[in-house]
């Protein structure tokens, strides 16, 4: 049989499931038979969830992260330190300083950062909604939490240049040595920027 | 071309200029290297948690590649660091993404240009620099340089076109950019509609690459604009943009 003719509803959902990423020919056969064979709860319970996510999940108006509501549930909590703004570059990040740190503050989520060589821009990454709010006078403190890459090295100076000329004290968080690690195995990179941003104690 | 046929290709120096997400764990990389020129790569696995090239694989950071495949995009094989490396920060590395535009922009891939890398070399060097105060307009308008020489479009900056009458400091010249410098001897008429107006000063400043004053340096950057403004087209430099957050008004789109 020729899958890629064979327009029966198992071919079509074969194929729907590769828009998963790491999701091959292959793994989307044991998984469309899988569902069919073994768990049509299942089946039917991933269908109904996926449909309602597409469906509703928007942008929080406040913090620009995913959610089903306006305003998502951390930026609408009252025991939340409104004063501190952790500014990461996707709803991913929020969820592991979130699982990682005792950080108490809100989150604002670019959803990417700046890139010239891909056309990616300022106005791109939502730094109206962010400038407004900084201009709100609740933020008192700004973290600059972008992943430490090229690009996110440019867009937390970007903003930071921005906080800064409000009077808003910007930090940008550590990086260096993985903890655990060996010296010895760690890229020059790594190990240079660690050597320029060590701490006297 | 040859050189691109099912070549291996062991331990070429190499900066990165861009690198973006490809499939799940992968790296797509477009490189610069003294002897291929710009060379669009892929690392595979670059992207795992395991993976320690990808501190590596930044740019500005000196590396070795070896890699090796045939077509627009070779599979790389081995990384390893080519020297200490450097973080751009602040201005610095918004200027070192200015450098790698150009180079993205106006070089085709596999064309050599010995001579720009070693430019390029230098002034990533003079940014990391900078990155601890050094000016860094200087800096950008020498690379600026020699990027239209290595593109073939070297500007005239010692004699007159012409006549081949070399440059007086104190003179005022009218520069074409399709031709060179022309002595303009009247200093309150505009400039012709094909020229720009520049002293012989500025002209000899960035020929020596040595800038002594600011009114040097912002004719230099006038000079340029309008020089790579031609090889740029219409599309302009994303990464202009970002040398600009206003002070205190709204972010300018």
């Amino acid at each position: 049989m020729n899958l890629a003719r064979d327009t029966s509803l198992i071919a079509e959902l074969m194929e729907a499931l590769r828009c998963l990423p790491g999701v091959g020919p292959k793994s989307a056969q044991r998984m469309s038979y899988h569902l069919l064979q073994r768990n049509r709860e299942g089946a039917r319970r991933l269908a109904q969830a996926l449909a309602a996510a597409a469906e509703r999940v928007g942008h929080c108006a406040r913090c620009r992260t995913l959610t089903e509501l306006d305003v998502c549930s951390l930026c609408g909590s009252a025991q939340r330190d409104h004063a501190q703004l952790c500014i990461v570059e996707s709803p991913a990040d929020v969820l592991a300083l979130e699982q990682a740190t005792g950080y108490r503050g809100l989150y604002f989520v670019l959803m990417g950062h700046l890139s010239p060589l891909d056309g990616i821009g300022p106005e791109d990454l939502g730094l109206d909604r962010l400038l407004a709010r900084l201009d709100d006078g609740e933020v008192s403190e700004v973290i600059l939490a972008t992943n430490p890459t090229v690009e996110g090295e440019a867009t937390a100076h970007y903003i930071s240049e921005l906080v800064r000329a409000r009077n808003i004290k910007a930090s940008r968080i550590a990086h260096g040595v993985p903890l655990g690690g060996e010296l010895e195995y760690i890229d020059g990179g790594t190990l240079s920027h660690a050597f320029a941003g060590r701490k006297s104690l | 071309m040859v050189m691109n046929q099912r070549a291996r290709v062991l331990l070429q120096p190499a900066y990165v200029l861009h690198r973006r997400p490809y499939r799940d764990s992968s790296l797509l990389l477009d490189v610069f290297t003294p002897e291929f020129g710009r060379v669009g790569l892929v690392a595979r696995g670059a992207r795992q948690a395991k993976s320690r090239s990808q501190g590596l694989l930044q740019a500005f950071c000196p590396v070795l590649l070896s890699w090796s495949g045939a077509g627009e995009l070779a599979t790389l094989a081995a990384v390893e660091s080519g020297g200490p490396a450097r973080w751009l920060s602040g201005s610095a590395l918004m200027s070192g993404l200015y450098l790698n535009e150009l180079l993205a922009r106006l070089l085709h891939r596999f064309d050599p240009h010995p001579e720009l890398y070693t430019a390029y070399e230098t002034a990533v060097a003079a940014l990391a620099c900078g990155t601890a105060g050094a000016p860094l307009e200087p800096v950008l308008r020498i690379f600026e340089k020699h990027v239209l020489a290595g593109l073939g479009y070297a500007l005239v900056l010692e004699h007159e076109a012409g006549s081949g009458r070399p440059i007086e400091a104190g003179q005022l010249y009218a520069y074409h950019l399709g031709a060179g410098p022309v002595r303009w001897d009247d200093e309150t008429a505009a400039a012709p509609a094909d020229a720009l107006l520049i002293h012989g000063a500025s002209l000899l400043a960035l020929a020596r690459e040595r800038f002594n004053e600011v009114n040097g340096l912002r004719e230099a950057k006038r000079l340029m604009r309008a020089a790579l403004a031609v090889q740029l087209g219409a599309k302009p430099l994303a990464s202009r943009r970002l040398f600009t957050p206003t002070a205190g008004g709204a972010v300018s789109s």
